[in-house]
Formats: C-alpha cells, structure tokens, sequence
C-alpha cells in the first residue's frame, strides 16, 4: 500500500521515512512511503518514475507546493488515475491542486466554497483558512494590510484544537474534520505527529486496514517558539531559564563559553527543522561556534515575523538591549515575512534599534551536498532569490551555504568545511570588535587600472586619495594608530614610490612594502600547484622582481594602504583570449597572504567600485572552499565602499567575497549647459525666432546653418 | 552652388530641429565633479538635479511630475508630448519654454531661502494656477532631498561597521531615479529576480519597444527579424527590470505572476492585440545578470521557447521562423531555439575592453573573434553555461539590429568601458557574422521623455555634453590627480567606440586634441596633475590615427609627438628624482 507525498523543503523527508519504518514494524501495513521534493521544478527525466508513485497510490498528500510546472504535471497524473486514489489531500498549495482535494465528501470547489454556501460556523471559515493562509498571507501583504497574515497562522495553531473537539463526525463535516487534523499534524511535524498523519489518513480512508492501527495520537503540541540547545533535553520558554542552564553545565568539560552579551551569537532557527527533529546541521554549527568560544542564543524562529522571537528571546526587555552580538538567520527566508513575502521596511526599522549585524546563512534545500559541490553556478536560482537576495534587502550579509542533505541522506546535515569558515569569520568580527582600537590592523586596499602610475586609485565616481585621508583622520580621531600624511596628495606620493629602497624606483607601478620571498610564498599558499597550471610557477611576471613578490603598499602605523593587483590577463594577449580563466596569478594570492600573515589585518576596508577579487572564478552564489575569491578574502571582516549607482556588481561583492557595503553618493549632476560655438547658436536661433523680418530671417539663417556645420549638427529634417 | 530659395516653412523646420539638438545637449545631466567619501557633494547649483527630479511622476510618494501639472494647468498637452513635438512644431517650443521657465523659477524660489516651500508654491499657484495643496507636497519632498544632501554620514557608517554594528540595507541608484538612496552610507542591496519586471516597469517599456521599433521601421522599412540585446544586471536592478520587460515585449508576451506573486510564466500576447510580429532576440547577458538573475534567466529562456513553439505563420513570428530554419539546418529544437548566451561559469566580461585599451589587436574580427569566445556559453533550463560557440554564431549571423538600454547620467556610455566591450563587441561580432554593421541603438531614458538614439547619436551626445564641455572638464580638474585619469579613460572609451563599432566621427578626435593637447595651457596643467595620464591620453589619440580612425591634419599630429616627447623627457626626470 502506498502513500504518496509531495513536499518542499528538508525538514520532512526524514519524519515520513522514520514513519514508514515504523509503522511497518508495529503495523504490518506494508506501507510505502513515496516522497518527492517540489520545491524545485523537477527535471523531466524523474517525471515518469513520479507518476508510476501517483499512479499506484492509495493516498496522495501535496504539501506547500506553489511552483506552476510541477502543479501542472502532478494535476495531470491525479485527474489520468482519479478513480484509484482513495483520498487526496492539498494542504497550502496553488488553488489548481487545492480543488483536487478528495477526503470523502470534502472534494474539490467545496474546499473554498463551502464557507460562502452556509454562513454559519467557524470549522468552515478554519478549512478556507488552513487551506490559502499562506496565499492569503501574500495578498494581504500586497494590499500592505501588514498584520492579517502572520497573525492568521498563530491563530489556527491555537484555536485547532479545541475547534476539531467541537466537530461532530457527521456527514461532510466528519470530511471537514479530518482535513483539519491531518492540517494540525503537518502544522507540528514531530516524528510521533507524521507517523500519526500517515496512520490517520489510512485509518479513515481505506477502512480494510483500519483494524491493524491500533492508536493514534492526538496531534502533539509543541511551543511555538523558544530557545533551543542540543545539550538540552527540551526547549526553554525564556532566556533566563536557558541561561540558568547554560551557566550551570561544566565548563571545565564541555569546554564551551560563558554566556556573554557582548560575544554571544543570536542564531534564527527554523522551527519545522527542530520540531522534525531534523537538525543535526543546526547542532554541528552551535557546538563549532561555542567551541571557538562563543556562546549561542538559538531561538525558534517565529517564522513569518522573527521580530517576535527576537523581542522575546534575544532582547533584555527592561533595559531594552540586545543580549547577542551579532544574528545569524539560519531560516534561509526574509526577517519578516517569511517565505510568501517580505516586509523588509518593518524587518530593518527593528533591526537598525537592535543594532547588531545580521547574517543570513543558507541549507541547502533544492540541492544535494553532491549537486551543490559540483555544480558551477552555486546555488541554485530559485534558492538564490528567496534566501539570499530578499534577506539582502533585509541588510543580511555573509550568504553562506552551511548544510543540506547528502545524496541518499533524509537529514540535513553539516557542510562542515563550510561552517568553519562562516564561524571562524564571526570570531574574526567578534575580535575586532573587541580589540582595543589602538590594536586593530586595518587594511585599506585601492585599484590601479589599467596598470599604469596615472590610474592610482581608480574608482567609479570616487575621489580616492582625499577619501582615505578623511578617513585616516577620523581613525586617528578614534584612537586608532595610524599615521596620516600631510595632504591628500602627499599621501598619494607616498604609495606612488618616493620609495621604500627595496626596489629601484619608477620601475614599478607602486611603492613596495614588502618583498616576499618565492619560497615564503609556496610555503604559506595551499593553492600554488594550481595555480601553477595556468601561471607557471612563481613568481612569474606580474607583480614580481627577481625571485620575489612585490606587495605594492605603504604602512602607517596599524593601517596598511596596499594596491590590488590587477587579474593579471589584461596584459596578455594569450590569456586574455581564453574562454575561462581558472585563478588568480601568483602576485594576485600573494597580496592577500600577505595581509593574514605579515600585516596580520584584523579587517579589510576596499576603497571603490571596483576590484578584481570578487570577479575571480568560483561560483555565483554559495561559495565552496574551492572558490578563488572565498580562498582569497579568507576569513577577514570585509567591508567594501561602494558607489551607491552599482548594485548589480555590489551584490557580487556582497555574494562572492562576503562584503559589507557602505555606499558611497554619486557626484553632483547638473545641466550640461552651453559653450562656446553651440552657445553662440543657440543666440543666433533665438534671434532668429524673435525677428519677424523674412530678410532678417534669412540672413540670420545663413549664418545658423554655416554654425551648424561648424559644429557638426545635424541640419536635415526627417 | 545656390539653390531655389527655400520656403520660409522648411526653414523654419531645420531651426527647429536644431534647436531642439541644442537643448538636448543643454539640459542633458552630467556629473560635474567626483565624489569624496563623507563629505557633502560640493555644490552649489542642485536646482539642475532637483528640475530633473520633479520632472518625474513619484509615485513612490504619491506626487505627479511639476512639468505634468504646470502644463495640464495650462490647458498645453502632456509634457512628454510638448517634449516631443518642439522638435518639429514652434507653437509647441514655445509652451514647452513657458513650462520650464516656470518650472525653473519654482525651483529658485524654493532654494531660494527660508520658506522656500510657500514661495514657490504661491508661484506656480500664480503662474500656472496649481492649487498650493497640490503643489507642496512634491516640493516639500524636494526641499528634503535638498537638506539631505547637504549632510553626510558614510565616514560615520563606515566606523560603526568597524564597529560591528548593523549597517542599515538601502537600494541602489541614482537620485533622479530613486532618491531612496539616500542617506548613502548603507548596505546597497540588489532586488528579488521574482519581482521583475515590476509593472511599472513593464508598462514604461511598452512605450520604449514602441519607439525602437518604429525607428526600426522609420530607417528600414520593415521590422527587424531579429534583435541582439545587451542584458545587464545594473539597469535591471535599478529600474526593476525595463530591460527584461522590453526583451519580452520584442517577443510579444507579458509577465505572470504565480500565487505567491513571482514572476514566474509569461502569457501570450494574441497576434490581434500584438498587431505586429514577434521579433527574435538574441540575449547577451553579462556575468553579473547571470549572477543576479537566475530567475529571470529561466523566465526569458520559457518565454523564447513558447514562442518557438507557437503555431504562427513565419512572417508574423520571426522566433518561430528562425528556430524552424535552424532545424532544418540540423538543430535540434532544443538547440535552435537556445538564445540567451553568457560567460563561462564562474567568469566575468567580454575582455574586449582589455583587448582594445591595451591595443592587442591588428584586425577588428580578432576583436568580434574574442567577443563571442568570451560570451558563447548558453544558458536557460537546464544550462548552466554549456558550450555553445556554434549556436551562438548562428544566432549572431541573423541579427540586424544591437540594442542596449542606458538608465543613468553617471554611466553614460564612455564613463566605462563596459559599454563598448559588450554593445560595441557584439555590433563587431554580428558585423563579422552578417558581412555589414548591424544598426545599433541605445535606448536612453533619463528624462522623461524615452529616446532611442542611434549609437552615433549616442556617442556624439556624450562628447558634447562631456569630453567636450568645459563644464565637465572643469569639475573633473578640481580633483586634480583623479580627475585627468578621469578625462583619459573617458578618451580611451570613446576609443573603444571606434575600435568596436566604428561610431565616431572624426571632428570628435579633433576637438579632443584641440581641447586637451593642441591648447598649450591645457596640456601643461594636465601633465602638472597627472603626467602618466596626460601620456596615456596623448597616446591614445595618436593610436587612433595610427589605426585609422582619425584623419588627423598634420599639424594637430606635431602638437601631438612635440607633447609626448616632452611629457616623456618629464617623466624620466620624475623617475630620476624619486
């Protein structure tokens, strides 16, 4: 006997084959469970063996499914072999799966119908509403009547219950009741809650089996929100109770931090993934995190508004501070909004009281791990719109892919390689935080190009050197060391070479701080060999002076003002005619070691729009430690300053080399105006159309028109 | 020789025309300086920006353009259309005149000084009775914009990032187009590829696909087969995707929304409504609109492929036509009705630029060569950039028309070389492919009024108002240094206007080298603030002739060795001191 669902997401595959298993070990059902994840439009090729699973199911559940292919091929396969299903249940799809609901007399149009048929009721008003709130939640965002939705949710989780007790079992109404329950089962994916769904559906709906279910569960509640830990046996209900516990496990054994305000990560987690039990991933990231040395506040997210569980959990209410340092959304979805909308207005007015950075990290949800790791886009499109482009808007930063499920896996899991590098860079922050300022290393980094002395600082609209210098005063201002040169201009001499003496002057593109020996440099860099396969070995041409690498820059006191170098085929005919480039050049990796270990920067400031890292080769979006601009920004708090007029190649920056923005005005515009001749023209037509004299008008149109030519104007009339 | 008088009427029209290419170059928005992180922009003149401004409807925030209102008050047509018509009609100039005299005033009065708001709102009660309660609020916006730009907080953002601190998101743009970009200082955020093309965006295109195509059929007396479009991510990002509403239009379909509000199908426009035929296009997305607008890439991908298969007649849909006729070719369909093309995985741009600033080439097809070898990777459902070279070429080889849109006043089309290397490599690889230059266009739309301007048009647009300007220059000179780097590369992309697409005139060099080496005093401060750019500008104006695209007189070429021999004397004394 076979149950087939279609689902999106990673929190519910593990719950439907744990049930399986168990339902046939205690039941003998011979039950199988077919699932199938439509979050993404499914390739043709799998489609057959899809409709093989409609075709010989007896019960068909569609949970959340809104993508318009895939509807479209499962209503096909529905309505070919209707009369074999004996129940068909939507639950919070697009309306063309809604109406092929078939509980008993519950069929079809009624679904939407039966609350305008008969005025009376609230059981009718709950089935319109449980089967369209998150529809519903879209439109009543669209007509920015901002608080029906959400609202709606937590609503039909409270008032279900006592609801279904009230329903007598009765003509449609006992149809009516059991879509609501198996509703109240899916709204509390426990493992003991999905095994129940399954068991209810066949319990009620293939009456001949009904005598092997022995008991099924009421739906099991669990809080809607809270704080959560691996290490603890269950959820708590307010931060002081979690604290309680946090400071009261041995430190001395655990080896985990104390709780802290000033350090501590607020973590957002998805509540289906924790009540599914579904979280391994969640569990690897909060130990890493405090076995680095911070502590966490995870806390289940309130889906579509998380400004609930925040104001609850990650904020003290009497003195109105943040308990956490920085947030890390592991939702994957808009701050409020969820997945239907995003009111990203509301989500930064809260954020910007808060005041702490927010991060937006991503579980693979579409993908394999396999898939995702070789796959040269990334992460996939529709993933990188919903969690990584609508938190953007929210001010998220640090779109990292963290976890998601293995081939042949049901549970998400740890990209582990990669929660390392997202939790390394939260210390990373955390440190210069919390250094004092007179010990935080900054490095500013400009452009030069073309490669050439005159194209020092390049940046789109941006007056570099006056730029750094204000901000070097301002530093110095704040108690950071650094020297500021006398003038702008001074400051622009000193990393033009008015030299160093470590190489003859003029030779070079820019003043060089520092020489690193070949051999320095093959020891420290982890990629030389591949490098090596497009560049030769080091050092190579560019960048280079005898067996060293040049690292153009000048240091001043604890800020480092260094030159990007260029991609290094700009110059190079062979390579520039290349279909791909495959990495950075010798002298390109160089500079950034250079910056981790000789300058030891605690942050990187990019001074324009723009640079040559972020466009190094890797993927899009999601980037994997075998991408070039992740190997090169590393693990360095990267903040970028940016025209406000790009955002196209800003979100690179953002995607690709983990950049905070702060965006830079445009110049002044004004009216291009008049000069010369065109003025004198634009005189003589004026006159021109003053006189009334035809003598006049002819002469003075001699003249136009010898101008006109003068100036190269178009004189025919179309 | 003399010919028959011509009548007063002709006449009359040629000044008109004149005039109007005038004013086109008067009021065209140029930046007129550079910007320096933190401080207010230095300037004292902002009516320009605000007019341009307020000569937009917002309905962000519920106000209709000034221009709009005073003209509707005074019983004159649309604004757009006085635009329009001053062109060709006297009548029309004139109350176009007497709107923007009125407009300008309102503007002084409200910058004026205190209760700027009342003054000028009492004026444009008087002068084009528009009740004050409808006038205020635009104005009151305007002020605001004013006062927020006299301040300036990104130095302080700045160190609250280094601060850990929560660095407030904020779209991207520029101020006429979306003054929600202020204050800068702010994490500048790309938009949700499911939300484009936004309506408004899609609606503003139905106007501008109307105007290409008609200019199409103005010069070549029918409707082009099939269009190369240049795709990119900034455009699409700051006007919510007019570029990709536009590429759908061309194929006469429209956006649709799912249930969650995505924009994820299209809709066929029925041959009836459409009442011309589908054009084809051929996409050439670059790396940062593949990057950014996976989504959008699977729209326009389904969108192609529907209108492949549509059973229409083939002069009513050149899409279908031509997918037919590659199949007979032996394409498969799936391969025939492929169009969208972009970088390999993981790369970026066209490396025309980099070709053509470092002067890597001899003959122009090595450039349409590099263009295609760059760009020749084909996206869509089910491609993640897969090899396509040939299916490109074939693409390129039935395309007549190259057409890109340029949405702001800072980037114009030789502030970057980004420009020339795709619009211009791609003129040069159809060029290549078709054995003539394919016609090329630029749809401009920073005022008001949409204009689709040939790519010459284009270019010597933006040398007058620019390069040539003594205004753009002497803002660029105040930042010294930077500000001659900035004048070079502004030669060395209209260079690569040259290099790429043959669309610049020769006068164009001329005035260059008149304005900036042959001008003694010119030459001699530009060598003070920035010697390797001066070297780098005389250069390149000396490449151009070497290259042909400048007949040169001889004595403008002395003045041009004489200033390099010297600049490179300098130079060596520069090396040897330091």
């Amino acid at each position: 006997m076979k149950i087939t669902v279609f689902y999106v997401g990673s929190s519910l595959l593990a719950p439907l084959k744990n049930a399986e298993r168990e339902i046939n070990r205690q039941c003998r059902l011979g039950l199988a469970v077919a699932a199938h994840n439509c979050t993404l439009r499914v390739p043709d090729a799998e489609w057959p063996a899809i409709e093989r699973d409609i075709d010989d199911a007896a019960i068909v559940l569609i949970i959340h499914v809104t993508d318009n292919d895939n509807a479209a091929r499962i209503v096909a396969a529905l309505d070919r072999c209707r009369s074999r299903h004996r129940a068909v249940i939507a639950i919070n799809c697009m309306r063309s799966l809604m109406v092929r609901t078939r509980l008993g007399k519950l069929e079809g149009m009624k679904l939407f119908n039966l609350w305008r048929e008969r005025e009376r009721g609230a059981i009718y008003r709950a089935v319109r509403d449980a089967g369209s709130w998150m529809g519903s939640y879209a439109r009543a965002r669209n007509r920015e009547d901002k608080s029906t939705g959400g609202h709606k949710h937590s609503l039909l989780l409270k008032q279900m219950p006592s609801l279904l007790r009230l329903t007598p079992s009765i003509g449609i109404l006992r149809d009516v009741k059991h879509y609501l329950t198996v509703f109240c089962y899916l709204l509390q994916p426990t493992p003991g809650n999905i095994r129940s769904l399954l068991l209810y559906t066949i319990r009620h709906y293939i009456p001949e089996l009904a005598g092997c279910i022995h008991r099924i569960d009421a739906p099991e509640n669990r809080p809607s929100t809270g704080i959560y830990h691996p290490d603890a046996a269950s959820l708590f209900s307010s931060f002081e109770e979690y604290c309680a516990w946090y400071e009261g496990r041995p430190f001395d054994t655990g080896g985990h931090p104390r709780m802290d305000t000033n350090r501590a990560i607020g973590l957002l987690l998805t509540r289906p993934q924790i009540v599914s039990g579904a979280c391994r991933h969640y569990d690897y990231l909060i130990r890493l995190l405090e076995s680095e040395g911070l502590p966490v506040v995870p806390v289940l997210s309130t889906f579509m508004d998380n400004r609930e569980a925040c104001q609850e959990f990650l904020v003290d209410a009497q003195t109105n501070t943040p308990r956490v340092a920085q947030i890390v959304s592991l939702t994957g979805f808009s701050f409020v909004g969820g997945p239907a909308m995003n009111d990203s207005e509301a989500a930064v007015d809260y954020l910007k009281v808060l005041n702490r950075p927010f991060r937006s990290i991503v579980s693979l949800e579409m993908q394999r791990i396999e898939q995702w790791e070789e796959s040269v886009i990334g992460l996939n499109p529709v993933q990188t719109a919903m969690q990584v482009a609508i938190p953007e808007i929210d001010g998220a930063t640090e779109p990292f892919v963290f976890g998601g499920l293995a081939a042949g896996k049901d549970e998400p899991e740890a990209i582990e390689e990669r929660c390392e590098r997202v939790v390394r860079r939260l210390v990373r922050w955390d440190r210069l935080r919390l250094a004092p300022r007179s010990e935080r290393r900054l490095a500013f980094i400009v452009y030069c190009f073309p490669p050439d002395k005159g194209n020092l600082g390049t940046a789109a609209e941006l007056d570099v050197f006056p730029s750094i210098w204000d901000i070097l005063r301002r530093l110095q201002t704040d108690g950071y060391r650094v020297d500021v040169p006398e003038t702008p201009d001074t400051l622009r001499g000193l990393l033009l070479g008015a030299n160093s003496g470590l190489v003859p002057a003029g030779e070079h593109l820019a003043s060089v701080a520092y020489r690193m020996p070949v051999e320095e440099y093959y020891h420290s860099c982890p990629y030389v060999r591949e490098i090596e396969e497009e560049w030769g070995s080091a050092p190579g041409r560019i960048n280079a002076h005898g067996r060293d690498l040049l690292i153009h820059g000048v240091q001043l006191k604890n800020v480092f003002l260094g030159v990007q170098p260029t991609f290094g085929y700009e110059g190079d005919p062979m390579r520039m005619m290349m279909a791909k480039n495959g990495t950075p050049h010798h002298g390109f990796m160089a500079f950034y070691l250079y910056l981790e270990n000789i300058f030891r920067a605690d942050a990187l400031i990019h001074v324009g729009t723009h640079g040559a890292l972020e466009f190094m080769p890797g993927k899009q979006t999601g980037l994997s430690g075998c991408c070039w601009p992740d190997r090169l920004i590393r693990e360095f708090p990267n903040i970028y300053i940016y025209s406000v007029n790009n955002p196209s190649e800003g979100s690179v920056a953002k995607r690709r080399s983990y950049a905070e923005l702060v965006s830079y005005l445009t110049p002044p515009i004004e009216n291009a105006g008049l000069y010369r001749d065109l003025a004198a023209l634009k005189e003589l037509i004026s006159n021109y159309r003053q006189v009334q004299d035809e003598t006049q008008k002819e002469q003075l149109f001699v003249s136009i028109k010898e101008k006109a030519r003068d100036l190269n104007l178009e004189l025919k009339v179309s | 020789m003399a010919g028959p008088a011509r009548p007063a009427e002709e006449r009359d029209r040629i000044v008109l025309r004149l005039y109007e290419q005038l004013l086109e170059i008067e009021q065209r928005l140029i930046p007129t300086g550079m910007h320096v992180f933190g401080r207010p922009n230095a300037q004292t003149e902002r009516g320009d920006m605000l007019r341009m401004i307020a000569s937009f409807d917002r309905p962000e925030v519920g106000f209709r353009s000034l221009p709009g209102q005073i003209a509707a008050r005074l019983g004159f047509p649309e604004y757009q259309i006085l635009m329009e018509e001053s062109a060709t009609c006297g009548e029309r100039l004139l109350q176009r005149e007497r709107v923007d005299a009125i407009l300008r005033s309102a503007i002084e009065k409200l910058l004026a000084e205190d209760g700027g708001i009342e003054e000028a709102a009492s004026l444009l009660a008087r002068e084009a009775s528009i009740p004050t309660e409808d006038s205020t609020g635009m104005l009151a916006f305007l002020n605001g914009l004013n006062r927020q730009l006299g301040t300036n907080s990104e130095v302080d953002e700045l160190m609250r990032a280094l601060r850990r601190e929560y660095i407030e998101p904020g779209p991207g743009g520029d101020l006429v187009q979306n003054p929600k970009i202020l204050p800068t200082g702010r994490n500048t955020h790309a938009v949700n590829p499911y939300a484009v093309p936004s309506h408004v965006a899609f609606q503003k295109s139905r106007d501008t696909i109307r105007r290409l195509l008609n200019r199409c059929l103005d010069e070549r007396g029918r409707y082009p087969e099939t269009i190369g479009m240049v795709i990119w991510g900034m455009d699409n990002i700051k006007t919510h995707g007019e570029g990709v509403a536009q590429a759908l239009l061309l194929m006469g379909v429209v956006p649709k929304r799912d249930g969650m509000n995505r924009v994820t199908d299209v809709e066929i426009i029925p041959p009836e409504t459409l009442g011309r035929p589908r054009i084809d296009v051929v996409f050439v997305l670059s790396g940062i609109f593949r990057d950014l607008f996976g989504a959008t890439i699977e729209l326009l991908d389904k969108a192609a492929r529907q209108v492949a298969g549509l059973d229409e007649p083939p002069e009513t849909n050149f899409l279908r036509k031509h997918v037919q006729q590659a199949q007979q070719e032996g394409l498969s369909w799936c391969d025939a009705a492929t169009r969208l093309f972009s970088n390999a995985p993981g790369n970026y741009g066209t490396n025309v630029n980099f070709m053509v600033i470092g002067g890597h080439w001899d003959r122009a097809e090595q450039i349409g060569d590099l263009f295609v070898t760059r760009k020749c990777f084909a996206y869509g459902r089910g491609l993640e950039g897969d090899p396509a070279g040939t299916l490109m070429a074939k693409a390129l080889s039935r395309v007549e028309v190259t057409y890109q849109n340029l949405d702001n006043a800072e980037i114009g089309i030789t502030d970057v070389d980004h420009y020339f290397e795709y619009l211009g490599g791609l003129t040069q690889a159809v060029k290549q492919r078709t054995g003539e230059r394919p016609a090329t266009y630029v749809c401009d739309s920073l005022s008001p009024l949409v204009k689709i301007r040939s790519l010459n048009e284009t270019v010597r647009l933006e040398v007058r108002t620019k390069l040539l300007n003594p205004k753009w220059y002497g803002g660029m000179l105040r930042h010294g240094f930077s500000g001659v780097a900035e004048i070079e590369h502004h030669v060395s992309n209209t260079f690569g206007w040259s290099a790429t697409a043959g669309a610049v005139d020769d006068w164009i060099y001329s005035e260059i080298a008149n304005t900036y080496v042959v001008d003694e005093t010119m030459r001699n401060r530009l060598a003070e603030l920035n010697p390797h750019a001066t070297r780098s500008l005389a250069q390149r104006l000396l490449e151009a002739h070497g290259r042909g695209f400048w007949a040169a007189q001889e004595n403008v070429l002395d003045h041009l060795h004489n200033a390099l021999d010297k600049l490179e004397d300098h130079l060596e004394g520069v090396n040897r001191q330091a």
